[in-house]
């Protein structure tokens, strides 16, 4: 149980660093935003409740640290500046460190122990902390502890300040309205304390206070409305209420309860009363055992908790939590048991139409519908929004801009484009490899670009977008742009390109994804080693996706990722040639016409098929593949839109739509071009999905390499 | 009217709150009340309409009461009640709807009911 707990936190505690960076990073660009302050302010705050919580004592001490300047900030004792954001970013990254060490891995302290001493060197010296800091703050009840909490709770508060507390500026009135603002308070002030004119001290504070609060924040929430006083006063809170934890019944405590819990009556004071038989309250203060302010101090109390318990239970239920967490694996195997039975699906569609019985076939279409329904939904689950992964990449700008003496801002745009969680996580690595090259080759140095008569600070673009069944992930700099000449010449020395050949721009940008491929002069910490742009198309192809690069000389590079949606299941078009089956995927496809054995004489040899007065060039797929079959009649071209060309792939026949499941192929077919997985068929019959991308450009380069 | 006092032909004496009734003014109005009491049976307060109220002012209004009550006296406020001053009662917590012990089991004309 308490493993799960501790990978939870890991879990919410990751979220909450990739939130943190967020923020800080947004807090450089408007330095005054009170809420974005308050936003890393709490983050800090619960990763360090709960972070003590659960054991990581290194974290909640560490993080108590930072959080103590962050407070500062928050109480405008300190402004947000460059080195603070500096060392913010880095204890951000220090947390990160301390949350994923292996159990029973020496911590290495030297980071934090350096984070701490430059925070504490921004600190003004009359605000250092006075006690022992490092210790691991005391955390109360783990559901209670921590800023917010799922149930309203009903405190019990008595603040009781020292006399002297006015004459340091401090208002109390102002920290009580500010726990009015944390949900429902009653306030009592208590003056029983307020002496005579002979013998009253008008500066001193002779006031004490009873606050009966109810909220969804948690007990420190309540502690930080006093955590610049909470030297000067007494405070006890306690918790007398929950609609999750007590009792939920409408009434509450007797009046002599709650007096004596809070320690203003004995038990044998109350015995005594109650024994006279009359209202309570009006025999305590008769009989002078209780002052009238704490009997009404009391029925407060008691009132209030009892009008918010008839509202709990006049309320109607609450819905149940908006979201749920739940673990990734148990998604995949869902998405695994949905692809099994649109597998199944299509065998029973199979069989059914085999069969010819019209109920059995009503019923097939019935699960068929259900099925795709389920499918959508299951897929539906896991798309993320692809903005969790920007922040990340703005935090690479700044440092690597930085590191390289650049000055450099990303921006953003399409953050909420959803994408299948696994698809993000792959595309992470290549992202960064691409714009690590943007901040090192694309954008120039401040000097340069200002000769140039550009702005001395670069942007990065970084932006995703639907498009069809897939997403369009921009990368754009407007950095020196791509050396055509200079690709183009590398290219050709190392035989990639032939010198004599006439290429497109496009097929010239497109060798810095060859192996090793690298026209820069010095190889720096970053980049230019020429390893990482061919891993990058790989990773994009692993995605079944392409990737392109556009450039213009001066003005800046795009390149552009066009990523699917889903890397689980499908909808492709069924076709075959010979006994076997293969699965084209349908986004790409435009329109099926028929070959016929005339058609290829007419095409004198040439693979070209007149399409309605439109010359499309053809693969013959039963070619590529060395089946023998024998060839029909009558072949079927499947045209698919390829990067914005027309290709046709000729099949024998075509079956017709289809659910594909994709199956990965084993690591001995890694190497196989254009084909980009498998399926297994209704029959339990295994058809290969064609990667037709790919398997243009194969036989494009065999043909380039034939000439 | 600044801080003040002066006695009524009825002797009852009559204390003019000034502007401020806050911590930089206490100790003088504490005084003045005093003397006040001290030399008089009963004791009003004048308040300005737009006096400024802390809770140093407010504890100054429960101790005269206080004090007052103890020796039989008598204290309590001419004219309008001052916003300023029912705001901090409501800010404060301070309203009271029950007797005083300390106002000689009466209810208190000063935080029983700001209006």
């Amino acid at each position: 149980m308490m493993e799960q707990a501790i990978a939870t936190y890991r879990e919410e505690a990751g979220e909450l660093l990739a939130e943190l960076e967020t923020s800080l990073l947004d807090l450089e660009e408007t330095p005054d935003d009170n809420d974005l302050i308050n936003r890393v302010f709490r983050a800090m705050h619960t990763i360090k409740g709960s972070g003590a919580m659960f054991g990581f004592d290194e974290i909640a001490g560490f993080t108590h640290e930072v959080e103590t300047v962050f407070d500062m900030v928050r109480n405008g004792k300190m402004t947000v500046t460059k080195p603070l954001l500096d060392l913010t970013l880095k204890s951000r990254d220090h947390i990160f460190y301390l949350l994923n060490i292996p159990t029973g891995e020496e911590v290495d302290r030297s980071e934090g122990d350096e984070i701490i001493a430059g925070l504490r060197q921004l600190v003004p010296k009359s605000d250092l902390p006075q006690k022992g800091s490092s210790d691991v703050p005391a955390i109360d009840l783990p559901n209670l502890s921590g800023d917010d909490l799922a149930n309203e709770c009903t405190w019990r508060i008595r603040f009781r300040p020292i006399p002297s507390i006015l004459m340091c500026g401090t208002n109390p009135i102002s920290l009580i309205n500010e726990l009015r603002e944390l949900g429902t308070a009653h306030v009592v002030a208590q003056f029983e304390d307020i002496p005579t004119l002979d013998e009253l001290v008008p500066e001193n504070c002779h006031i004490y206070w009873d606050i009966i609060l109810t909220t969804t924040r948690g007990e420190d929430a309540i502690k930080d409305v006093f955590i610049f006083v909470e030297d000067d006063c007494e405070l006890k809170i306690e918790l007398i209420d929950s609609s999750g934890l007590i009792d939920r019944e409408q009434g509450y405590k007797k009046l002599g309860d709650i007096l004596v819990e809070r320690g203003d009556l004995s038990p044998v004071e109350m015995q005594k009363v109650l024994m006279l038989q009359k209202r309570f309250g009006e025999l305590l203060v008769e009989q002078g055992i209780v002052s009238p302010e704490k009997v009404q101090s009391a029925l407060i109390e008691q009132q209030h908790v009892k009008s918010v318990r008839k509202e709990r239970s006049e309320a109607p239920p609450q819905e149940a939590a908006a979201s749920i967490r739940v673990p990734a694996e148990r998604l995949d195997q869902l998405i695994n048991l949905v692809g099994e039975m649109v597998t199944v699906q299509a065998h029973l569609s199979q069989v059914s139409m085999a069969g010819g019985d019209s109920t059995f076939i009503a019923i097939s279409e019935e699960v068929e519908r259900l099925t795709n329904e389920l499918r959508d939904t299951a897929l539906n689950i896991r798309m993320l929004p692809i903005g969790s992964t920007f922040s990340k990449f703005k935090r690479l700008v700044r440092d690597l801009s930085n590191e390289l003496g650049k000055e450099i801002e990303m921006e953003t745009f399409g953050a909420e484009t959803e994408l299948d969680k696994t698809v993000i996580e792959k595309l992470n690595d290549p992202l960064v490899h691409i714009i690590r090259n943007s901040i090192d080759h694309g954008i120039e140095m401040p000097e340069t670009r200002r000769a140039a008569g550009k702005p001395s600070t670069g942007i990065v673009y970084l932006g995703a977008e639907h498009s069809g069944d897939s997403v369009l992930i921009t990368i754009r700099d407007n950095g020196a742009g791509l050396d055509r000449d200079a690709i183009r010449a590398k290219a050709i020395e190392r035989g990639l390109l032939s010198a004599t050949a006439e290429v497109s721009d496009r097929e010239i940008y497109a060798q810095i994804f060859a192996p090793g491929f690298s026209t820069a002069a010095k190889v720096t910490s970053v980049s230019g080693r020429g390893v990482g742009m061919d891993v990058v198309k790989r990773g994009i192809e692993g995605l079944r996706g392409s990737i392109s690069v556009d450039s213009v000389r001066g003005t800046g590079t795009t390149i552009t990722l066009k990523i699917p949606l889903t890397l689980a299941i499908i909808d492709s078009l069924l076709v075959k040639i010979g006994k076997d089956h293969f699965v084209l995927p349908l986004a790409a496809i435009e329109e099926c016409v028929e070959l016929t054995r005339e058609d290829i004489k007419n095409s004198h040899g040439r693979n070209l098929a007149n399409v309605r007065g439109a010359i499309i060039p053809y693969i013959p797929l039963r070619q590529h593949f060395c089946i023998k079959d024998a060839r029909p009649e009558i072949e079927q071209i499947v045209i698919a839109d390829i990067h914005g060309t027309k290709v046709g792939f000729v099949v024998d026949h075509v079956v017709g739509e289809h659910q594909t499941v994709i199956k990965s192929l084993g690591k001995m077919y890694r190497d196989v071009k254009g084909v980009s997985g498998a399926t297994i068929l209704g029959d339990g019959t295994v058809a290969l999905i064609l990667d037709m991308g790919v398997l243009l450009q194969s036989i494009e380069q065999l043909e380039h390499s034939e000439v | 009217m600044p801080l003040n006092s002066f006695v009524r032909e009825n002797g009852e004496i009559t204390v003019t709150s000034g502007d401020r009734l806050t911590i930089e003014t206490a100790a003088d109005f504490s005084r003045v009340v005093r003397e006040s009491l001290d030399a008089s049976h009963v004791v009003a307060i004048e308040f300005e309409p737009a006096v400024e109220i802390d809770i140093t002012g407010l504890q100054v209004l429960c101790s005269a009461c206080r004090s007052a009550a103890q020796t039989g006296k008598i204290f309590t406020y001419h004219g309008p009640f001052p916003q300023a001053l029912a705001n901090i009662i409501t800010s404060s917590g301070a309203e009271r709807s029950t007797i005083c012990k300390h106002n000689n089991n009466s209810t208190c004309i000063w935080f029983g009911g700001a209006s």
